[in-house]
């Protein structure tokens, strides 16, 4: 906490960083599938295909970020080095999810063979296309959003599945899993705020890409119940 | 038209009551100590409060003269004559009667004339809704001035008889939170369209709120029992029957309680977006909050970004009179007020974070005069 120097610029854009995620968290806190989640009313099925619909999205999560990150250039080699970091932590993230979605008696092949729900690919599009422009430095917004969900599973939607169902193995090991590093995470964060909110027009592109990630990924939550 | 707080009053019945003396006023359930008492203490950080119950569990002064007494208070202290006044606005979570209105019972208390009468039900944000009711019928002209009075007299769910009718269940943990936590006291604002005469004012700025029962489920509540998802005290065939079901106990979900300070940050992040806050000049903070909620991550992230206010501007006297529900925010404003030298210009913020079904109160002060 203490060798934490944010730059005016920097605390007004993770000020606003944290208001889009607490807007975002009342969102998804009225999403169907979330509230019976948080309150204790989640059958197995429906846990089941929540990590269905999250796989096919978190498979392709370690593609935009290292798409991200091969698009800055030199004069942001030391952004690319976190970002790749960042993608090398992640990008095996869907076998620990798809070793959960097994552990609830899912079977392996449907979770491969299933395809993105409309929010998914919607929210994958959207991450592609920003990652794809040079230095894409307004997609800190999406890894904030997306840092923050990580800290959600693991310290709450996990708890709460736990307290639901009980198997032989564990079942929530992609959620708990996030929420280790935690405090490395969020230093990383705020360095690379500090680093690339050097504008009053950057911030504001950081800021519209996590509203948009925000949305999406409320979407992609609320299409959960459509599959 | 502006709108002033020109006097303040407070009325916290008989003595304090220390945390060694809770039991032997609200008596011991099943005539065993509770082994939860010192753990939510330590968490909560009250170390006195003050009870309109004696150790007989009898009630020494109802709610509505409670309320009185600290109006009176307000009144004396004020350059107004009781004949003068408006309007009457007053809160509470619970009246001692449950109908008329509880402003209805405080204007027969007090003797006011012909006020109009405004009553707010809920619980700890109630206080600021009978406020922004007065704030708003000056502001548009209809009184010139407003008694607003908020007050609470919980401890008579607190009883040990009360746990002692409920059948089939032990008293779990969310059922007795709060019994180490809340406790009975009231608080009076006068509100005028003019700064006072001589000494200082506050100047109500704005007072918002953002209600999130949309949201999530019912965090602290009287009515409903434990697991009853439907059914609620009066669907019972009798009261007696409500209240062995547990229907009748004051409850907080305490799982659910975490959910108000992302509530309560989220509020204020949506304040200073808005422009009506500049964190960096607000001079006071008070804020019906415990501060074992300050240990939260979000805090340090508030932190971080700038938006957090310097620990020495907080006042709270949570920890001495008590936490009176929605009385609380108008006794800490008035011993706020009566214990520091203000200096024109200050401001004050103030800050209610309602569990009940999450709501949460904001208001800006400036010192006048």
């Amino acid at each position: 906490m203490d060798n934490i120097v944010l730059t005016k610029l920097g605390q007004s854009c993770l000020q606003s960083l944290l208001k889009v995620w607490f807007d975002f968290d009342l969102a998804i806190t009225q999403v169907p599938i979330i509230k019976r989640l948080e309150q204790g009313r989640l059958s197995i099925e429906d846990y089941q295909s929540l990590l269905l619909n999250l796989r096919q999205q978190v498979i392709e999560g370690s593609r935009w970020i290292s798409r991200c990150a091969s698009s800055f250039d030199r004069e942001y080699a030391d952004v690319r080095s976190t970002v790749i970091s960042h993608a090398t932590e992640e990008h095996r993230d869907y076998l620990i999810l798809e070793n959960d979605y097994v552990a609830t008696g899912g079977t392996l092949t449907d979770i491969q063979a299933a395809s993105k729900n409309i929010g998914s690919e919607a929210l994958h599009g959207f991450l592609m296309y920003r990652a794809s422009q040079p230095n894409p430095v307004d997609l800190i917004g999406a890894m904030w959003i997306i840092e923050g969900l990580g800290n959600k599973m693991a310290s709450k939607w996990s708890q709460r599945i736990n307290e639901q169902f009980s198997f032989e193995n564990t079942i929530t090991a992609f959620m708990d899993y996030h929420g280790e590093n935690d405090e490395n995470h969020l230093q990383a964060l705020y360095r690379l705020i500090d680093r690339v909110a050097t504008s009053p027009e950057r911030v504001n592109d950081i800021i519209r890409t996590a509203k948009v990630v925000a949305k999406l990924y409320q979407l992609q939550l609320e299409e959960v119940d459509n599959g | 038209m502006q709108v002033y707080i020109n006097s303040t009053g407070r009325y916290l019945p008989g003595k304090a009551v220390n945390n060694e003396e809770i039991e032997s006023v609200l008596g011991l359930i099943h005539g065993k100590k509770s082994r939860l008492k010192r753990k939510i203490l330590n968490s909560n950080g009250i170390l006195q409060r003050h009870y309109a119950i004696n150790d007989q569990q009898q009630t020494t002064i109802s709610n509505s003269d409670m309320a009185a007494n600290a109006g009176m208070n307000c009144i004396d202290e004020s350059y107004l004559a009781p004949a003068k006044i408006q309007m009457l606005s007053c809160a509470t979570s619970q009246g001692d009667m449950v109908l008329p209105g509880f402003g209805s019972m405080v204007q027969a208390a007090l003797n006011l004339s012909e006020v109009e009468l405004h009553t707010s039900h809920g619980i700890c944000s109630s206080s600021m809704m009978a406020l922004k009711t007065a704030f708003n019928n000056i502001r548009c002209q209809d009184s010139d001035n407003a008694l607003v009075i908020a007050s609470e007299l919980t401890s008579r769910l607190f009883k040990h008889s009360r746990y002692e009718q409920v059948t089939d269940q032990a008293v779990d943990f969310n059922a007795e939170f709060l019994r180490w936590m809340l406790s009975d006291g009231a608080g009076a604002l006068l509100l005028e369209n003019q700064p006072r005469p001589t000494g200082r004012s506050l100047r109500i700025d704005w007072i918002k709120s953002f209600s999130h029962a949309n949201v999530f489920p019912v965090c602290m509540s009287v009515g409903q029992s434990k697991d009853e998802e439907q059914k609620t005290w009066q669907d019972y065939s009798s009261y007696g029957e409500a209240e062995q079901a547990g229907a009748l106990l004051l409850r907080q979900d305490v799982r659910l309680l975490d959910n108000i300070v992302a509530v309560g940050v989220q509020g204020f992040l949506k304040l200073i977006a808005q422009g009506h806050v500049d964190p960096h000049k607000i001079d006071h903070v008070l804020c019906h909050f415990s501060s074992k909620y300050f240990k939260n991550k979000i805090f340090e992230m508030l932190e971080v970004s700038g938006a957090s206010i310097a620990e020495e501007k907080w006042y709270t006297n949570l920890y001495q009179r008590g936490n009176t529900g929605c009385a609380s925010i108008f006794i800490m404003l008035d011993e706020f007020i009566k214990t520091h030298e203000l200096k024109a210009g200050e401001t004050l913020f103030c800050m209610v974070p309602e569990s009940g079904r999450f709501n949460c109160a904001y208001m800006h002060l400036t010192v006048v005069g």
